[in-house]
C-alpha cells in the first residue's frame, strides 16, 4: 500500500463517516476532550493543582464546600464571588531614621447581598514588620480593624484571616459609630465580616442588610530599616460562590479537578484499549493461524478471563497489591483483551486459507510474517470499532475502583472525586455541583466514544446498517 | 447423542470451576496466611493474660511454643503449593468454614449462613431487575427493530450509547440526591425502616425500599437490552427465510412473532440466561450506595476487613453460578440448534 492509496482510501473513509451524524457528534466531542486533555492545564485557575490536589495547604484559601459563582443568577441573595485582590495602590512615605511606611490601598467592588466569608491578607517579607489593616467603606465610615506585629522571614509569609482576628477592631468601628448598638453586640460572637459589610442599624446581626458599593482597605506596613523589606501583600476574598464549578468540602476548586481528570479519563481509555485490542487481534490471529495446542492453550486461558467477575477481581487486586495507576491498566487489559479474541479468532480462521496466505507461505515465509505483515493488517482496521466502544466500559471501572478509594491517589481522576464527594456526604448536603460534574464528564466522555465506535461499527459492518 | 453432549458440557464445566478455584486460592493466599496469623498472634495474647508466677524467660518461651502449636493447627507451617491445595479442595467441597470478623445478624460466624442472609437480598433485587429488564428490553427491542430509524428505534440507540458509558453508582447517587433528599418520595438506602413494621406494612415498607434502586437499575438497563435484541431481530429479518415469507403473503406481525423471534430466540435466550446468573452477585457499589446489604455489600465488606474465607466463598458462588449458566446455555443451545452438538468440541 502506498501513500496515495492510503490517502485515496482515508478521503472515503471520512466521506462515509461524514454521512453518520452521531459519529460527528461522538468526534466533535472528543476533540474538546483531547484539547482540554492538552490545554487544559493552561486555562485552570490552580496551576500547579496537579501536584497539589491532595495537599489542604494549598487549598486553604478558597471557601468551604462553595456552589459554583453562576448560582448568583438564580438565587435571591447574590453571594461574593471568591476572587483574589492583587495590584494594590502604593504609597511610600518616609519618616525619620530610614523609616519607611508603605501604605497599600485595595479596591474592592461589593455589589452582593451577602458579606464575604473572610478576607485573607497576605503579607510577605523580612523583618519585624508592624503592621495594620483599615477599611473605608463606601458611607464614607471606616477605620483600622487590626493592628500587630508580624514577625517575617523569606519564605515564611503570614496570612491574616479577618474574620478570625479582627473581632475587636470592628467591634470598636461600631462602638465609635454607634455605642448603643455596639453595646447590644455580644463581643465573643461578633462576626466581623458581616458587621463591616452591613449598614450599621440596630438589628444589624439578626437582619443585615449589605451596604453595596467601593470598598477600600487599606494595608499600612512600616519597615523599621533598609534592612528589612517587605513584598507587596494581596487580599483573597473568600467568597459564598467560587469559580466555573465550585469547591469541595477540603475547599479545592471543582473545575480545575475535572480539566485535570479529562487527561487520566483519555490516558486509561485509550491506553487500555490500544493495548487490550491489539493484544487480542494478536493473540486471536496466533490462535487462528497454528491451531492444535496453541490454539486450545489460548482458548482455555481466554475462557477462564472470560468467567471471571471483572470487578470483584479488580477490586480484591487493588485492595491487596495498591496498583499505581500503570498496574491497573495493564490489569484491565487483562480483563480486555478477550473481547476481540473471539472474533477475530473466527475471521483469521477464513484468512488463513486465502490464496495469498498459501502463496506467500510457497515464497518462504515465515510464520509470524505472514501474521504479522499479511493478517493483522486486514484485521486490525475491524478492531478500531471495538477499541472505542470499550473505552467507557474502562472509564468506568477506573472510575469504579478509584470510587472504592482504591485507586492511585497520584493523579487526579474522576472517580476520585466522586469517591470525596461520596465519603464527605455531598449526596445528603446536596452538594450537586460536587457530585454532578464528574459524572457527567465520565458519561459524556463516555458517549463520545460509544458515539465514534458506532458510527465506525456502521462503517466497518454493513450489515448491521439500518435499512 | 444429546445426553453424551450435555455429560461432556458439564464435566468441562466442572473442571473449568475447579481450576478457578485454584486461581483464587494462590491468590488470595499471602493474605490469607497473615490474616490468620495476625489472628493467631491476637489469640495468644489473649490466652497470655491468664499465665500467672511466670518469670519474662518462661513467658516468652510458652509464648513462642503456644504460637507454633496454633500455626500447626492451622496448617500454616505446610510448604505452599499443599495450602493452596487444601484451602481449594475445602472450597470445592463447600467446606466454606467460619469468617475471620463479619458476624451473621445472629452473631454466628458460619460463612454459610452469612451468605444466605445476604443472597436473598441481592435475589430480590438484581434478578427481579434483570428479569423486568429482558421482558421490557425484548418487547422494545422488537417493535424498534421493525421500524428501523423510527421513534422508538432511535430513542432506543441514542439512550444505548448514553448509558452505555454512565456509572451505574453515579445515578444511583443521583437519585438518592433528588428523589430522597429533594424531592423526598423514597427512602435513601436500607431494606426497612428502623423499627421494622411487621405484616402487611412490613412488606410495603420492604417494597418501598426497593423501588428507588429497582428503578435505577432498570433505567440504566433496559436500553442495552432493547439495543442489543433489536440488533439479532434487525440483522433476522434481512434473512432469506423472511422475505420468502414475505413474498408469500404472511403478515407483518406473523413475520416478527413468528418466524424473527423464533430464529432470534438462542441469542435472547443468551441474554437473558447470562443477566439472570450474573445477576447474583449483585452490584458491589450500587448496594454500598443504597445501603442494601446483599453480597455485594458484603463482598466489599470482606475486602476491606480482609476476611478471606467470606471472599473466597462468595467468588466461588458466583463463578459457580456464571458457570452454570455457561453450561445451561450450551446445553439449551444444543436441544434449540441441533448443529451445535454436532460440531461437538464446544
Amino acid at each position: 500500500m502506498n501513500l496515495r492509496d492510503g490517502l485515496d482510501g482515508l478521503r472515503d473513509f471520512w466521506k462515509e463517516f461524514s454521512r453518520v451524524k452521531t459519529g460527528l457528534v461522538g468526534l466533535a466531542i472528543l476533540l474538546v476532550f483531547i484539547f482540554l486533555g492538552v490545554f487544559g492545564r493552561w486555562l485552570i485557575p490552580f496551576p500547579d493543582a496537579m501536584k497539589h490536589w491532595q495537599d489542604i495547604t494549598y487549598w486553604e484559601d478558597n471557601p468551604q464546600s462553595a456552589p459554583p459563582a453562576w448560582t448568583n443568577w438564580f438565587s435571591a441573595k447574590k453571594g461574593v464571588p471568591s476572587s483574589v485582590l492583587a495590584r494594590p495602590k502604593v504609597e511610600e512615605t518616609k519618616g525619620d531614621n530610614d523609616v519607611v511606611i508603605k501604605a497599600f490601598t485595595f479596591d474592592f467592588k461589593f455589589t452582593y447581598d451577602l458579606a464575604p466569608k473572610d478576607l485573607i491578607v497576605k503579607m510577605a517579607g523580612d523583618g519585624p514588620i508592624p503592621a495594620k489593616i483599615e477599611i473605608y467603606r463606601p458611607d464614607g465610615t471606616g477605620g483600622e480593624i487590626w493592628r500587630d506585629q508580624l514577625n517575617l522571614s523569606p519564605g515564611q509569609g503570614e496570612r491574616i484571616s479577618l474574620a478570625r482576628s479582627a473581632s475587636d477592631g470592628v467591634l470598636g468601628f461600631v462602638q465609635s459609630q454607634n455605642p448603643d448598638i455596639a453595646a447590644t453586640i455580644d463581643p465573643t460572637l461578633i462576626k466581623p465580616m458581616t458587621v463591616m459589610f452591613t449598614k450599621i442599624a440596630p438589628d444589624m446581626e439578626t437582619n443585615p442588610v449589605a451596604l453595596k458599593g467601593e470598598y477600600r482597605i487599606v494595608v499600612t506596613e512600616l519597615v523599621p530599616s533598609s534592612d528589612y523589606k517587605i513584598d507587596t501583600p494581596s487580599i483573597e476574598v473568600s467568597g459564598h460562590v467560587s469559580g466555573i464549578l465550585g469547591t469541595d468540602k477540603s475547599k479545592r476548586d471543582l473545575f480545575t479537578g475535572i480539566i485535570l481528570g479529562i487527561q487520566w479519563a483519555l490516558i486509561i481509555g485509550i491506553m487500555t484499549s490500544v493495548i487490550s485490542v491489539v493484544v487480542g487481534v494478536f493473540l486471536g490471529i496466533v490462535a487462528a493461524y497454528f491451531g492444535g495446542a496453541v490454539d486450545w492453550i489460548l482458548t482455555r486461558i481466554y475462557e477462564l478471563i472470560y468467567l471471571l467477575p471483572v470487578l470483584p477481581f479488580l477490586i480484591v487486586i487493588s485492595a491487596i497489591f495498591k496498583p499505581s495507576i500503570w498496574t491497573l491498566i495493564i490489569l484491565i487489559c487483562l480483563f480486555f483483551w478477550t473481547g476481540s479474541f473471539k472474533t477475530v479468532y473466527s475471521m483469521a480462521l477464513q484468512i488463513k486459507e486465502e490464496t495469498f496466505v498459501e502463496a506467500s507461505k510457497a515464497l518462504g515465509s515465515g510464520s509470524w510474517r505472514i501474521i504479522v505483515k499479511h493478517i493483522s493488517p486486514i484485521l486490525l482496521p475491524y478492531s478500531f470499532a471495538s477499541m472505542a466502544l470499550s473505552i467507557p466500559a474502562i472509564i468506568v471501572y477506573e472510575a469504579s475502583v478509584s470510587l472504592l478509594g482504591l485507586g492511585d491517589s497520584t493523579i487526579v481522576s474522576w472517580g476520585q472525586i466522586l469517591q470525596a464527594a461520596l465519603t464527605q456526604g455531598a449526596v445528603i448536603n446536596n452538594l450537586w455541583w460536587w457530585v454532578i460534574p464528574p459524572g457527567l464528564a465520565i458519561a459524556l466522555m463516555g458517549m463520545s466514544f460509544a458515539f465514534l465506535g458506532t458510527a465506525l461499527d456502521k462503517i466497518l459492518h454493513p450489515k448491521l446498517k439500518t435499512r | 447423542m444429546y445426553w453424551k453432549y450435555v455429560v461432556r458440557r458439564a464435566i468441562y464445566g466442572i473442571m473449568m470451576y475447579i481450576v478457578m478455584i485454584f486461581v483464587f486460592s494462590t491468590l488470595f493466599n499471602s493474605v490469607a496466611d497473615s490474616t490468620m496469623r495476625s489472628q493467631i498472634d491476637e489469640q495468644v495474647a489473649q490466652e497470655s493474660l491468664g499465665w500467672k508466677n511466670l518469670t519474662p524467660d518462661q513467658r516468652d518461651a510458652k509464648l513462642a511454643s503456644r504460637r507454633a502449636d496454633k500455626i500447626r493447627q492451622y496448617h500454616l507451617d505446610d510448604p505452599l503449593p499443599s495450602r493452596i491445595f487444601f484451602r481449594s479442595i475445602r472450597t470445592l467441597t463447600f467446606d466454606f468454614g467460619n469468617s475471620t470478623t463479619i458476624k451473621a445478624s445472629n452473631g454466628d460466624r458460619l460463612v454459610i449462613g452469612i451468605i444466605g442472609e445476604a443472597l436473598p437480598r441481592t435475589i430480590v433485587l438484581f434478578t427481579t431487575e434483570v428479569a423486568l429488564v429482558t421482558i421490557v428490553g425484548v418487547a422494545m427491542g422488537l417493535y424498534a427493530g421493525r421500524k428501523p430509524n423510527g421513534l422508538l428505534d432511535r430513542t432506543v440507540s441514542m439512550l444505548t450509547m448514553i448509558t452505555n458509558g454512565l456509572p451505574a453508582w453515579w445515578l444511583a447517587m443521583l437519585a438518592i440526591m433528588a428523589f430522597a433528599y429533594n424531592i423526598p418520595i423514597f427512602p435513601s438506602g436500607g431494606l426497612h425502616i428502623n423499627p421494622a413494621p411487621t405484616g402487611f406494612a412490613g412488606i410495603l415498607d420492604y417494597l418501598w425500599h426497593l423501588s428507588l434502586p429497582l428503578l435505577t437499575l432498570f433505567f440504566l438497563g433496559v436500553w442495552g437490552t432493547a439495543y442489543l435484541v433489536r440488533n439479532i431481530v434487525l440483522s433476522n429479518l434481512q434473512e432469506d427465510f423472511v422475505m420468502a415469507a414475505r413474498a408469500r403473503g404472511v403478515g407483518e406481525s406473523k413475520v416478527l412473532f413468528g418466524h424473527t423471534l423464533r430464529t432470534s430466540m438462542p441469542a435472547i435466550m443468551t441474554l437473558a440466561i447470562l443477566g439472570l446468573f450474573s445477576s447474583i452477585a449483585g452490584n458491589i457499589i450500587v448496594e454500598g450506595i443504597f445501603n442494601w446489604p446483599g453480597i455485594g455489600n458484603l463482598y466489599f465488606e470482606a475486602v476491606q476487613q480482609n476476611d478471606v474465607p467470606i471472599l473466597m466463598s462468595t467468588l466461588a458462588i458466583e463463578t459457580l453460578l456464571t458457570m452454570v449458566g455457561f453450561v445451561i446455555l450450551d446445553i439449551v443451545y444444543g436441544f434449540l440448534d441441533p448443529r451445535i452438538k454436532v460440531g461437538g468440541t464446544a
